[in-house]
């Protein structure tokens, strides 16, 4: 083969390598900005996570990356903003009604710009990497990161803050002090109950202390006999034997199989050795208590109603002698992950509920 | 008798360069938003002759800013894992080897997790910040490829042998250390993780990280390239390889360096895709024989169709939910490869 | 058996052995090795210094029972391994600072094959030979392929050409092996033991091959193997190993003394002259 012409080609073939490596067409920095008509107002405000968000004022169009910011943003009144939220925000019923972006830690980042949001309302459960890519393409990323019942309560309000209805927030923040007030008046003769919160059964999974779920847990009057950091600490049954709590909570979305399944765990082995499990002491919630919403009071409240139903016995500031019943069971159920094991489908499956 | 020339080996590449231009238009033309084909050539002009004031909604940004890019990344990435597992086939005299078997995939993890525990420490700017976790994959990836290379040396010079076995430890004790660091620390971000190790290409790089990428692809595979015929007598067997004039030395270090390279580079932007640096090499010395000159080439073009189509399929099947990229590799090759080879023994 | 005719008797005669006017090709000058697994250990194996001489179109035998160091010496002569003293000059070049590429032009190794990973076919196989002769990144050029099919015919293996190396029987793979060798047109081919899995005929063919191919092509052909009668019938010179210790160099009919070879292969035998003047060695059953 001729030397020089292969030198040649192999020149010509190299220069046309590095021409294409070295290219890749970028429309943002070509195309100037689409609104320069109006240069839109921006305001920096410091997220939960720590980081500075150049955010645009005023806030249209919001995606909500999180079931429990979307049920949030609901609860603010603020739904008409919302323009696209996960496969996995289903309360309220409405928010399932909303254009979906995919799941919370696969959304499609297409599908989040083709909305053409201001804003994406993320929280601790959402990829580092899906926070940069959006950033990469102009779109701000809001973190909320609650890890106790008064900080849902003003995260809620920083956040309607910054969406620009205060009012909104100042409302919804009100409500649910009067509530938590109210529920701390009526426990404060209560000795807290010992529990287990069940995240999982096999493996057994609970929640750490510095969770917003042990707050919720505490300010029901109960105590997680689960000391850990670990935010989804993995425990040894036999050592839940040897705490003995009084109660084991479990939390639900759907109602039917309560009963039945709590049979299905009583027969598992080990679980006879607790005598909350021979005793049927058990409490079911609303999985409302796995996301750092407004609605996590109502479940708190909940609980401590099946916990303490003494303390609802009577409304404190009505002396009437009228008894209000009150419900030791009700219409919830939890459903049992008897059969999948494993961690990561366990992280996966919380992060859906929240 | 009928020995390579270069011209066969040109007709080869612009068959599958065509292949792989075709599977490109199709990639660029699905997604959660429709695109038409002639709005797209239109676009695409436009664009090479920098007429983007026409450009205006958020569909060009989609397709220049996130298909585009994904697309180009499916290229290299495959490209590399697929010449880098060539390689390691050849360096190693191992059939079943892939990029991944000398334990760079498992350090990169290590690293990316590292970076991912350090980054709420450090006040980044964001730009930065996103750079940290490709950066400490990279660092972790090189770490264990240095580590392994002295492990796997025996009486001065790399062997096959003692350097698959250290690979593969050094693969598992890395594996335990991330479960460990998985399930022990405590907030952050790392059920992330488990996504990254599946390997995903739904996250477009910063622009620096994907030029790397690209320049890193053609020095390491040009240098790889360079040692072709040196591979094909490699395989023939070492102590024969050195009588007919080979530098044995010298070639196993150049291609084990290269081949780590590319796959740490791949590895940082996209974690650990699998099954493309296996199966590809065998498909393509199927279709076009062993002769290195040819698989390099052919492998390259083919790691980059295959996971072009692979991630066009993960995004789309289930949207607007996407599926991990590494199940539908698997979906992707394996089929093709056992057709191949019934084809061949038949 | 052969395919191809053979044209001259078994045996060349021993009286004209080799031109008086050629130079030295090969000279092996008091070479000695030494391997301990260990460096502070003693050596497990230890090859004392050895010196001979061979020339062009010359066949040298090394004989010697197992683990007598006759692959280590052929490694040394190969430049593959660096001799502890000693050198071995070939054309005057020390083997073992040859550059890579020029050994592979000079010296031509045929030994007992890995197993091939992936299959290639003989042309293929035979090309490889080649490798040293061209820059990097090349292809083969049309003499190449000349120099390989030459290289085929040479050996009779011209029919296996498109056959697949995994799918030929033992004989055949071992002449397509020797085209590679003959392919990187060298001037010195070792055997290291080329007639372990070969049937009688067969070892035969390869022998009066190398005869053929020595005297036409002036090779210089070293060849270690255990047969004795082989060694006889062929070799020009033969060296006798015993634990790392050359014994004697020289022709066959000075070299296979009864009392040396009884002593060096541990079993009663006798020696006869036999009409072409070279030696035949017959083992005695057990004493």
């Amino acid at each position: 083969m001729n030397t020089r012409r292969t030198n040649l080609a192999a020149g010509a073939l190299a220069a046309a390598l590095l021409y294409a490596a070295s290219c890749s067409p970028s429309v943002r920095a070509q195309t100037p900005n689409a609104n320069s008509a109006t240069a839109p107002l921006f305001k920096d405000f410091v997220d939960e996570a720590g980081r500075t968000v150049h955010v645009p004022q005023p806030v249209r169009r919001i995606v909500s990356l999180s079931p429990s910011l979307t049920e949030t943003i609901y609860a603010l009144g603020l739904q008409d903003r919302l323009v696209g939220d996960t496969d996995y925000c289903d309360y309220p019923p409405a928010a399932q009604k909303k254009p979906k972006v995919g799941g919370a830690i696969n959304p499609s980042i297409e599908q989040i710009v083709a909305l053409r949001p201001d804003l994406v309302l993320v929280t601790k459960l959402n990829r580092l990497e899906t926070v940069h890519a959006l950033g990469n393409l102009g779109i701000p990323s809001y973190a909320t990161d609650p890890h106790t019942v008064q900080e849902i309560v003003t995260s809620t309000e920083r956040l309607a803050d910054m969406l620009g209805a205060p009012e909104a927030g100042a409302s919804v923040a009100a409500g649910l002090e009067l509530h938590l007030a109210d529920l701390r008046q009526r426990l404060s003769a209560s000795i807290p109950r010992r529990v287990l919160f069940v995240v999982w059964a096999d493996p057994l999974i609970s929640v750490g202390k510095d969770t917003f779920i042990a707050d919720a847990l505490r300010l029901a009057g109960a105590a997680s006999i689960v000391d850990s950091s670990q935010d989804w600490p993995q425990i040894s049954l036999e050592e839940v034997v040897r705490l003995q709590p009084d109660y084991l909570v479990f939390a639900e979305s759907h109602s039917e199989t309560a009963k039945s399944d709590f049979d299905v765990l009583a027969e598992r082995p080990g679980w006879r050795g607790l005598d909350a499990v021979r005793n049927r002491r058990y409490a079911v919630i609303s999985d409302a208590v796995n996301r750092p919403a407004p609605r996590i009071v109502s479940a708190i409240e909940d609980l401590a109603k099946q916990l303490h139903p003494k303390a609802f016995s009577t409304r404190p500031e009505d002396e009437k002698n009228q008894k209000i019943p009150t419900t030791t069971q009700p219409q919830l159920s939890f459903r049992l992950m008897a059969s999948i094991g494993g961690w990561s489908a366990v992280l996966e499956d919380c992060a859906c509920a929240l | 008798m009928r020995p390579l020339t270069l011209s066969r080996l040109l007709a080869y590449c612009s068959v599958l360069a065509a292949i792989l231009f075709v599977v490109v238009v199709i990639a660029l033309k699905m997604g959660a938003v429709p695109v038409s084909l002639y709005g797209l050539g239109r676009d695409l002009l436009r664009v090479l002759f920098r007429q983007t004031s026409q450009l205006s909604s958020e569909y060009q940004l989609i397709i220049f800013d996130i298909r585009l890019p994904r697309i180009l990344l499916g290229i290299f990435v495959g490209a590399s894992l697929s010449v880098a597992g060539a390689s390691f086939q050849a360096l190693l005299r191992n059939p079943l080897a892939d990029p991944y078997v000398l334990g760079v995939s498992s350090g990169a993890a290590v690293g990316a997790i590292v970076a991912l525990i350090i980054e709420p420490h450090l006040a980044l700017a964001p730009a930065v910040a996103a750079l940290l976790t490709p950066i400490g994959a990279f660092l972790g990836a090189a770490l264990t490829v240095t580590a392994v290379y002295f492990l796997g040396l025996r009486q001065g010079q790399i062997d096959s042998g003692t350097l698959l076995l250290a690979g593969i430890i050094s693969a598992s004790f890395l594996s335990a250390i991330i479960m460990f660091f998985m399930s022990t620390l405590t907030g952050g971000n790392y059920r992330g993780m488990a996504f990254w190790m599946m390997g995903d290409l739904s996250t477009p790089p910063q622009r620096v990280v994907s030029l790397i990428l690209r320049f890193g692809f053609f020095l390491a595979a040009g240098a790889i390239y360079t040692t072709a015929g040196d591979l094909n007598l490699l395989l023939a067997g070492e102590k024969e390889a050195m009588h007919l004039g080979v530098d044995v030395r010298r070639v196993r270090l150049v291609v084990y360096l290269a081949a780590s390279l590319l796959t740490g580079l791949a590895v940082s932007v996209s974690g650990a895709i699998g099954y493309v640096g296996l199966l590809v090499p065998h498909v393509m010395r199927l279709i076009f024989g062993s002769d290195h000159r040819v698989l390099l080439p052919t492998a390259a073009f083919g790691g980059a169709i295959v996971l072009v189509v692979a991630d066009t399929l993960a995004r789309t099947v289930i949207s607007p939910s996407e599926l991990p990229v590494g199940a539908m590799t698997a979906i992707a090759g394996a089929p093709l490869f056992l057709y191949l080879m019934r084809r061949r023994l038949a | 058996m052969s395919s191809y005719a053979r044209t001259s008797s078994a045996a060349r005669p021993l009286a004209d052995a080799g031109d008086p006017n050629s130079d030295i090709r090969l000279s092996v000058e008091q070479v000695s090795y030494a391997y301990s697994a260990n460096p502070s250990q003693a050596p497990l194996f230890t090859l004392e210094a050895t010196s001979f001489q061979v020339r062009p179109g010359e066949i040298v035998a090394i004989l010697g029972p197992n683990a007598s160091g006759k692959s280590t010496l052929l490694k040394l002569i190969a430049g593959a391994l660096e001799p502890l003293s000693g050198r071995v000059l070939l054309n005057g070049f020390v083997t073992h600072t040859l550059p890579h590429r020029t050994r592979g032009q000079r010296i031509a190794m045929v030994q007992q094959e890995s197993p091939l990973l992936f299959p290639s076919r003989a042309w293929e196989f035979v090309l490889q030979g080649r490798h040293a002769y061209g820059r990097t990144l090349r292809f083969e050029t049309a003499d190449d392929i000349l120099i390989a099919r030459n290289a085929l015919q040479q050996v009779g293996a011209e029919d296996l050409s498109d056959r697949w190396m995994d799918q030929i029987s033992g004989g055949e793979k071992q002449r397509v092996i020797l085209a590679r060798a003959l392919a990187q047109q060298p001037l010195l081919l070792l055997l290291d033991e080329p007639t372990l899995h070969l049937d009688i005929g067969a070892q035969v063919d390869l022998l009066e091959t190398l005869r053929r191919l020595a005297a036409a092509n002036r090779y210089t052909i070293v060849v270690v193997t255990h047969d004795l009668n082989l060694a006889g019938q062929y070799a020009d010179q033969v060296a006798i190993f015993q634990k790392g210790k050359c014994l004697r160099v020289g022709p066959p009919s000075t070299v296979f003394q009864r009392e040396l070879l009884e002593q060096v292969f541990q079993t009663p035998l006798t020696v006869e002259l036999g009409s072409s003047g070279r030696p035949r060695v017959t083992v005695l059953s057990a004493k």
